[in-house]
């Protein structure tokens, strides 16, 4: 306190509680520009995007309420149905996204030659946009690309991997998987350094394989890191996918790689569908709600993650 | 039992040629970008997977100044580097108000920025897209500025949060002794011991705003940033394959160098990114 000695109780009670209130103006005015962003330019709009969903409003004519109807069209919406199984087709694959990042790591962490090295390369594609992923990809997987001439050098019959609906979900899945599989490496190898080491050591003291020590040692342990991995891959799946398609495939041929951001993108834009884009939008929200609700309870049990 | 280590050695040796396979396949983008961006169209066209033999610029010089690849870099630069700063400036005074002073409703408000997470760009797209242009800020680079800003920043906010509330208590009360001097407990004292975080944080924005290609198609329309280019570039170029390359290699080359440098802070910070964010 700047308060001099001499001075009595009282006043510095005063001063106490006037420079409290200063901290307090300041807290207030420090928060202010965080808080103010967040609100107008996300919170703000969730609110007002649930009210446009209720409306038919095309941002040309007056909008009027239609109740649910958007949320009724999305139902009988074949556009709407292909995003969703497209992405349940990709969900599928989870344990493949979860589990080879997991043994990638283990083996590193295990002391695989050239692990440090790996490490730092597996991850290098996730530093890359994915618009220029998708650009590399969109011309090597094209029917005259590089990857079709490679597989005329070793005698297989050129695919047009972009240009049919199944090898097109494929690639989009296997592209996608390849830019973002040294993530999960990265939180594998974090969640692997935490495993007893001295457990390891006596389970191989009293004779286990190494394929035994991973079963009943290792991966059990790294449980909570396979849980929060399925999540984080999960979220990843729903909102981060769109450069890829905007670049790879335009969500073609057809809809056969449409997943529903770039299906809210293509309403709202191309299509000048708003409202019905504003209704895809809050039930995406409901799930990214449910899985931060998930995210937040696996969190809060492991308190070492 | 050196026996068992023997044979799990030899394990080891035999998993990593696999390993050493992807590792390839995961550099092997920049390879495929420079090798044809230094190739004529002609010698793409004749064999997709040769060396380029005759190595050539001209696919730079064209992508650079006759593709505007020029301009939508220093768009790029600008909304990046400003961004950056931007974000910075706000994760660190929120950090410095949410982990060292005391207020009514701190945990309450800390909760608010941090709910944001689950609003990503695509759930509010339309009406992220009409305020925007209500705040007459569509089509200038200061709107993309904000908007990464506000799409960026929960994740600093939280960071600088952390990294503030685990400095020594007693730096924390001093910040507290008197109530007039806050900004300037900040600027001398907060700033400087935050720079380990604030450097993490600037490399991850950094990266964020770079690569950013949807908020960019909503906001800036007009003058397109070097994603959005590029991304129109390969609709419109698809038979030039070497241009395309060209300007691959100059999108991506600023994140090459950045992960090149600092590899450690990237590694650590986007583990811990997506661990929380």
């Amino acid at each position: 306190m700047t308060t001099p000695d001499s001075s009595t109780g009282a006043s510095r009670l005063r001063t106490a509680s006037k420079s409290r209130r200063a901290e307090m103006r300041f807290a207030y005015l420090f928060l202010l520009p965080a808080l103010l962003l967040v609100v107008v330019f996300r919170i703000f709009p969730l609110l007002w995007g649930f009210a446009i969903s209720f409306t038919d409003a095309t941002g040309v004519a007056p909008s009027h309420f239609i109740g649910i109807a958007n949320y009724v069209q999305a139902v009988s919406d074949p556009n709407f149905r292909d995003s969703i199984v497209n992405t349940l087709f990709l969900l599928a694959t989870l344990p493949i996204w979860v589990a080879l990042p997991m043994v990638l790591a283990i083996l590193i962490d295990q002391g695989v030659p050239g692990g440090k090295l790996f490490r730092a390369v597996y991850f290098f594609p996730a530093v890359l946009s994915s618009v220029i992923i998708g650009s590399i990809f969109n011309v090597v997987l094209r029917y005259d690309g590089s990857f079709n001439a490679f597989l005329g050098a070793i005698g297989i019959d050129a695919v047009d991997w972009l240009g049919s609906s199944t090898t097109a979900l494929l690639s989009l899945l296997a592209v996608q998987f390849w830019s973002t599989f040294g993530m999960g490496v990265l939180i594998f190898l974090a969640g692997l350094s935490t495993v007893p080491k001295d457990m390891v050591e006596a389970a191989r003291l009293d004779g286990a394989k190494m394929w035994q020590i991973w079963l009943h040692v290792i991966i059990p342990s790294l449980r909570p890191i396979i849980e929060f991995s399925a999540v984080v891959t999960t979220i990843g799946v729903l909102t981060s996918m769109f450069g890829l398609i905007y670049v790879l495939t335009a969500g073609g041929p057809g809809t056969s790689t449409t997943l529903p951001e770039f299906l809210i993108w293509l309403e709202q834009g191309k299509l000048n569908q708003p409202a019905y884009a504003a209704a895809i939008s809050m039930m995406l929200f409901v799930i990214m709600a449910g899985l931060a609700w998930l995210q937040i309870r696996i969190m809060s049990r492991n308190t070492n993650l | 039992m050196p026996g068992a280590g023997k044979r799990q050695k030899r394990a080891l040796w035999i998993a990593s040629i696999p390993m050493a396979v992807l590792a390839l396949s995961c550099v092997y983008p920049v390879f495929f970008a420079i090798n044809n961006a230094l190739k004529s169209n002609k010698a793409y066209i004749l064999d997709r997977l040769s060396l380029a033999y005759e190595p050539t610029l001209a696919n730079f010089v064209q992508a650079w100044t006759r593709s505007h690849l020029n301009e939508y870099f220093i768009n790029s630069v600008v909304v990046t580097v400003g961004a950056v700063l931007l974000l910075l400036f706000v994760s660190s005074i929120s950090g410095f108000a949410l982990a060292c002073l005391r207020f009514p409703y701190r945990r309450l408000l800390f909760a608010i920025i941090l709910a944001s997470l689950m609003i990503p760009i695509q759930v509010v797209l339309v009406p992220f897209y009409r305020t925007v242009i209500a705040l007459d800020l569509v089509n200038t680079r200061i709107g993309l500025i904000i908007s990464y800003t506000a799409f960026f920043l929960p994740f600093s906010v939280y960071m600088m949060t952390a990294f503030y509330s685990g400095l020594p208590r007693e730096l924390i009360e001093a910040a507290r002794i008197d109530g007039a001097r806050f900004s300037q407990v900040w600027w001398h004292v907060m700033l400087p011991l935050g720079r380990p975080a604030l450097i993490t944080l600037g490399i991850l924005n950094t990266l964020y705003c770079w690569n950013d290609v949807l908020i960019s198609l909503l906001v800036l329309q007009d003058q397109r940033t070097l994603m959005v280019g590029i991304a129109a570039l390969r609709g419109e170029y698809t038979t030039n394959v070497p241009l395309l390359s060209a300007g691959l290699v100059l999108a991506a080359a600023p994140i090459v160098i950045l992960y090149v440098f600092f590899q450690r802070q990237i590694v650590s910070g986007i583990a811990v990114g997506a661990v929380k964010g």
